[in-house]
C-alpha cells in the first residue's frame, strides 16, 4: 500500500506542480484570483512545514530526545551535560515568552537584552575576524608584486584588474565621506574639487556594482523561469 | 351625627365604631375629631359666637353677672360698650359652618372673666388718680398692666389663668395711639397698595372682641356721662398722627451700616409678602387635616394615582415641509450612493506591453527547451571563476570522508542551483563521502531530502539507495548557532533528523569540531548568509587548512566572490550560477545540458534587446515630447 502510494506521490506532486505553476504565470496577464491563491498556498505550506520542522527538530530532537536517552542509557555523564547545556536554553526560552503576554512583556526583557548582546557581539566579532581584517589585508596585497604573474600577458591583466580594484576602492571610501572644513560665516561648505571628481567616480563604481547585482538576479530570475519552463515541458510529455 | 367621618381615609363610619372600619385610623381619639361629649365641653365655654345678639342688643345682660361687675359705674360701662361697637362688623361675615366654628373655638378660647377679682372703681378714685398721674397716661397704663399682672397672680395660684394669646387680647384692647408706631411704618402703610379685606384700620388690625359681659358693661356705660378728657381719649378715636406732639423720644445710636440698611423716609417701601387672605378658601373636609382652611387636603382623593394623559408624539409637518424632507432624503441619497468607478478595459496599453514582453522571453525560451538545442558551446571551467578550484578541493578529498554540506537556499533558486548541486552530490557519491546535511533555512531539510533521492536515483543509476549520508537538520540561532556549530557541533545537532545519536558511530565519532570535517560546502543564494559562514565558521577551518567551498546563485556571485578572490583566500572554492553549474559538470563529464544554456543565452540576448528597444523608444518619445513642450512654450 506504502509502495502504491510512493509511486503515485510523484505523478500527483507533478501535476499539483504543473497547476501552481501555471497560477503563479497566470500574473503575466496581471494579478489575478489564481496567482493570489497560488501565493497563498505556498505561504500557508511554507509556514506550517517551518512549524512542523522547528517542533521536531529543535523541542523534540534537542530538548526531550536527549532526557529519554539518558534515562534509557543512565550515563550520569549525559545527564550533567544535559543539565548544563539544555536546562538553561530551556529556561530562558520559557521566560522569553512572557513576551506573548503584554502585561509580562517587561519580564521578557532581561532575556531579550540577553539574546541581543551576545548575538550582536557574535555578529561585530566575526565581521572583524572574518571580513573587516582579511578583506583589508587582501586590498594592501592585490597590486603586491610578490603575488603578480610570471607570464606578461596575465601581468597585465593582473595589473589592470588590481588598478580597478584599487581605485575603485579608493573612490568609493571618498563617496561615502561627508566631513568638510569649517567655513567662515556665510560661506557655504563645499568639498575640495578634487574630491568631488574621486567621489563621483566613487558613484560610478557603486553604479556600476549596483547593476551588476542587478543583473545577476535577473540571470537568476531568468534561469528560474527556463527551470519552470522546462518542468512543464517535461510534465506535458510525460502525461501527453 | 349618625356616622364619623374618618380622618385619615375621609370615609364615612357607623357612630359606634373607635375606629376606622377602612384604615383601621382611631375615630374619638383623633386630636382633631372631638368626641360630642368634647364636643359639649367646648360649646359650654362662652365664645363671642356662642353668645348672639348680644352685641346687637347691648341691653340684654345675662342674669349670672357678679356684684363686683355690678359695682361698675354706668358711664364705664358704656364707655367700655363705645369701645366695643367698632367690631360689630366682623359679626356680619358669613358665619362658617360646623366644623370650623369648632376650630375657632378651640383657636380663641375666651378667657374666663376676672371681673369679679376687679377693686371697684368709682369717680373719685379714678378722678383723683387721673389727676395725680396726669391725662391719659395713668389709664392707658392701669388697662395693659392690670391683664398681666392678673396673668402673673393666676400663675401664682395654680388657677387657670390667661395664656400669652389672651395676653394679647388683652393687649388688643389697648387704645391704637399708644403703640409707638415709627413714622416709616406709618409712610409705608401709606403707599402700599396691598390692604387687607373689607378696609381693615389700623384699629381694627389691633381689635379683638371683648367678651360679652364686657360689651353689656360697656354699653351700659354709654348711657352714663363721660368726662370731656375721656371722651377724647376713648378707644374709637383715630390714632393721632406721627405729627401730633409727642414726649420726645431719644433716638438710640444706631450704627452707620445699620442706618444704612433703614429704609429712608423718602424711600417708600413695599412689604416682600402680601398678606394671604385665606377667608375665601375652602375647608378641608376629611384627612388629617380636617378642618383647616387654606391648607392642601391630604385626603386619599387627591393624591390618587391616575393613568397619565396620552399625548401624541406625531410630528405635525406641513405638506411644504414634507416636500422639503423628501427632497433633502433624495438629496442624501445621491449623495451617499457609491459612484461607480469607471470600468477597466481588458486591455490596456501595459498589458500590451507586459504580453509583448512575456512572449518574446517565453517563446525563444520553449523553443530551445524543447528542441534540447545544444548548437552553442557550453561554459567552460577555465572561464567560470571558482569552478576548477572547487573540483580540485573535490577531487582532493579521501574516499569515505565526512563532509558537512549546508542546504541554506530557497526553493525558488532550485532550477539555476540544482545543476551544479546535482553534480557535486554525484561528484562526492561516486567518492563514498560521508554527508552531514545541515540548514539554517525551515525548508532546508525538504530540499536536501530530496536532491539526495534524485541522485540516487538518476545521476547515480545504482541498484540501491545512496545511505551513506545523515541529515542533522536545522541549526537554531542565525548566527549563534553557526558559532555554536563551528565550536561543536555535536553540541549543537546531537541527534540527526530521524532522532539516532549519529555521533557515536563512525566517521562522525571522530568529529568534535568542524575542522574536523573534510570540506564544508555552503549551498546559498543569501550573499548575507554566504557572508556570515564565511565570518563565523570559515576561521575555524582556516585553523585546519580545510576548505570552505560555495555553491551559490548568481545574484551571491558578486559579494562571495571578494572572499573567493582575497588572498589569501577565504573561500576556495565557488561554483555560481547555472553557467558555473554547467561549467562544473564539464569537468566530471556530466551530461550535457540539454539546451538549458541555450535557453539562457537566448533569453538574456532578448532581454538587452528589450532594454535598449525600450531606452530607445523612451528617449525618442521624452525627445518629442520636449520638442513640444518647448515649442508650446515659445509660441505667444
Amino acid at each position: 500500500m506504502i509502495e502504491q502510494l510512493n509511486q503515485l506521490a510523484e505523478p500527483i506532486g507533478a501535476i499539483v506542480g504543473f497547476v501552481l505553476t501555471l497560477m503563479v504565470l497566470s500574473y503575466i496577464i496581471g494579478d489575478n484570483v489564481l496567482f493570489r491563491l497560488a501565493i497563498s498556498i505556498f505561504i500557508g505550506v511554507a509556514s506550517g512545514y517551518a512549524a512542523i520542522l522547528i517542533l521536531y527538530n529543535v523541542i523534540w530532537n534537542q530538548v526531550l530526545v536527549p532526557v529519554y536517552q539518558i534515562f534509557t542509557t543512565g550515563k550520569a555523564g549525559d545527564l550533567l551535560s544535559y543539565v548544563i547545556r539544555v536546562i538553561p536554553a530551556v529556561i530562558l526560552g520559557v521566560w522569553m515568552m512572557t513576551k506573548l503576554s503584554p502585561r509580562l512583556a517587561r519580564w521578557g526583557t532581561p532575556v531579550l537584552a540577553f539574546l541581543t548582546g551576545v548575538g550582536a557581539a557574535t555578529v561585530i566579532a566575526g565581521a572583524v575576524r572574518g571580513t573587516i581584517f582579511p578583506q583589508v589585508q587582501a586590498s594592501i596585497n592585490i597590486l603586491n608584486t610578490q603575488t603578480a604573474p610570471p607570464e606578461l600577458s596575465k601581468l597585465v591583466g593582473w595589473f589592470i584588474n588590481g588598478l580597478i580594484v584599487l581605485v575603485g576602492t579608493i573612490t568609493t571610501l571618498i563617496y561615502f565621506q561627508f566631513g568638510m572644513k569649517r567655513q567662515e560665516e556665510g560661506v557655504p561648505a563645499q568639498r575640495p574639487v578634487v574630491l568631488d571628481y574621486l567621489s563621483t567616480a566613487g558613484q560610478g563604481f557603486i553604479v556600476v556594482t549596483l547593476g551588476v547585482l542587478f543583473a545577476g538576479v535577473y540571470i537568476a530570475t531568468l534561469s528560474a523561469l527556463i527551470d519552470r519552463v522546462r518542468f512543464l515541458w517535461d510534465v506535458i510529455a510525460r502525461f501527453f | 351625627m349618625t356616622e364619623i367621618t374618618c380622618p385619615l381615609c375621609g370615609k364615612p363610619n357607623p357612630p359606634d365604631r373607635d375606629v376606622c372600619q377602612f384604615c383601621e385610623a382611631p375615630l374619638k381619639t383623633s386630636g382633631f375629631i372631638a368626641s360630642p361629649d368634647d364636643q359639649d365641653i367646648f360649646t359650654q365655654i362662652p365664645t363671642p359666637s356662642s353668645q348672639p345678639d348680644e352685641s346687637t342688643e347691648p341691653g340684654d345682660q345675662p342674669e349670672s353677672t357678679s356684684s363686683l361687675e355690678q359695682a361698675i359705674p354706668d358711664w364705664l360701662k358704656q364707655t367700655e360698650a363705645s369701645f366695643l361697637q367698632p367690631s360689630e362688623p366682623e359679626s356680619e361675615e358669613p358665619a362658617p359652618d360646623h366644623i370650623s366654628e369648632e376650630i375657632d373655638s378651640l383657636l380663641n378660647l375666651v378667657p374666663t372673666p376676672s371681673d369679679e377679682q376687679k377693686p371697684a372703681i368709682d369717680d373719685e378714685w379714678l378722678a383723683s388718680l387721673l389727676a395725680e398721674a396726669g391725662v391719659g397716661e395713668l389709664a392707658q397704663e392701669t388697662l395693659a398692666a392690670e391683664p398681666l399682672q392678673e396673668a402673673m397672680e393666676a400663675e401664682e395660684t395654680g388657677e387657670p389663668g390667661l395664656t400669652s394669646e389672651e395676653l394679647s387680647e388683652e393687649e388688643g384692647l389697648l387704645p391704637p395711639a399708644e403703640l409707638e408706631k415709627p413714622e416709616w411704618l406709618s409712610d409705608m402703610e401709606a403707599s402700599s397698595t396691598i390692604k387687607l379685606e373689607g378696609g381693615m384700620q389700623p384699629s381694627e388690625s389691633l381689635h379683638i372682641e371683648a367678651p360679652a359681659e364686657e360689651k353689656a358693661e360697656k354699653k351700659g356705660a354709654e348711657q352714663v356721662e363721660v368726662p370731656e378728657w375721656v371722651g377724647k381719649t376713648s378707644f374709637g378715636e383715630k390714632p393721632p398722627t406721627p405729627k401730633e406732639p409727642e414726649t420726645p423720644i431719644v433716638p438710640a445710636e444706631i450704627p452707620g451700616w445699620l442706618e444704612a440698611l433703614r429704609p429712608s423716609r423718602e424711600e417708600k417701601v413695599s412689604p416682600s409678602k402680601p398678606v394671604e387672605d385665606i377667608s375665601a378658601a375652602d375647608i378641608v373636609t376629611a384627612g388629617p387635616l380636617v378642618g383647616l382652611r387654606g391648607v392642601i387636603s391630604a385626603h386619599p382623593s387627591a393624591i390618587q394615582a391616575r393613568k397619565p394623559p396620552t399625548y401624541s408624539i406625531k410630528l405635525r409637518v406641513t405638506e411644504e415641509q414634507h416636500a422639503r424632507v423628501q427632497m433633502m432624503e433624495e438629496l442624501l441619497a445621491e449623495e451617499q450612493k457609491p459612484k461607480p468607478l469607471p470600468s477597466k478595459p481588458i486591455l490596456t496599453y501595459r498589458h500590451i506591453i507586459r504580453l509583448v514582453v512575456a512572449v518574446l522571453l517565453i517563446l525563444p525560451i520553449v523553443w530551445m527547451v524543447v528542441s534540447r538545442s545544444q548548437q552553442g558551446p557550453s561554459p567552460q571551467p577555465s572561464n567560470v571563476p571558482g569552478v576548477v578550484e572547487f573540483a580540485q578541493q573535490v577531487q582532493a578529498l579521501p574516499a569515505g570522508a565526512p563532509v558537512l554540506i549546508a542546504f541554506d537556499y530557497e526553493p525558488g533558486f532550485s532550477g539555476e542551483m540544482n545543476p551544479a548541486i546535482s553534480t557535486v552530490l554525484t561528484q562526492l557519491a561516486s567518492k563514498n563521502a560521508y554527508l552531514s546535511l545541515v540548514t539554517t533555512t525551515p525548508s532546508g531539510p525538504a530540499l536536501a531530502e530530496s536532491l539526495m533521492k534524485n541522485v540516487s536515483a538518476g545521476a547515480l543509476a545504482a541498484s540501491s539507495a545512496y545511505s551513506n549520508y545523515t541529515d542533522l537538520g536545522f541549526i537554531p540561532g542565525g548566527t549563534m548557532g553557526l558559532l555554536g556549530l563551528a565550536a561543536s557541533p555535536r553540541t549543537v545537532l546531537p541527534y540527526s533528523l530521524d532522532g539516532k545519536d549519529v555521533w557515536a558511530s563512525e566517521p562522525l565519532n571522530t568529529i568534535s569540531s568542524i575542522a574536523d570535517f573534510s570540506a564544508v560546502i555552503v549551498i546559498t543564494n543569501d550573499p548575507d548568509t554566504a557572508r556570515v559562514w564565511i565570518e563565523q565558521v570559515g576561521p575555524h577551518l582556516q585553523t585546519q587548512d580545510r576548505p570552505l567551498l560555495f555553491i551559490t546563485s548568481t545574484q551571491a556571485e558578486p559579494l562571495i566572490r571578494p572572499y573567493y578572490q582575497a588572498a589569501p583566500s577565504q573561500v576556495q572554492g565557488m561554483v555560481a550560477g547555472l553557467a558555473g553549474g554547467l561549467a562544473y559538470g564539464g569537468t566530471v563529464g556530466s551530461p550535457g545540458q540539454n539546451g538549458l544554456w541555450e535557453a539562457l543565452s537566448i533569453s538574456i540576448t532578448v532581454s538587452i534587446l528589450i532594454i535598449l528597444i525600450g531606452s530607445i523608444v523612451s528617449v525618442v518619445f521624452l525627445t518629442l515630447a520636449s520638442n513640444k513642450k518647448k515649442e508650446d512654450e515659445e509660441r505667444p
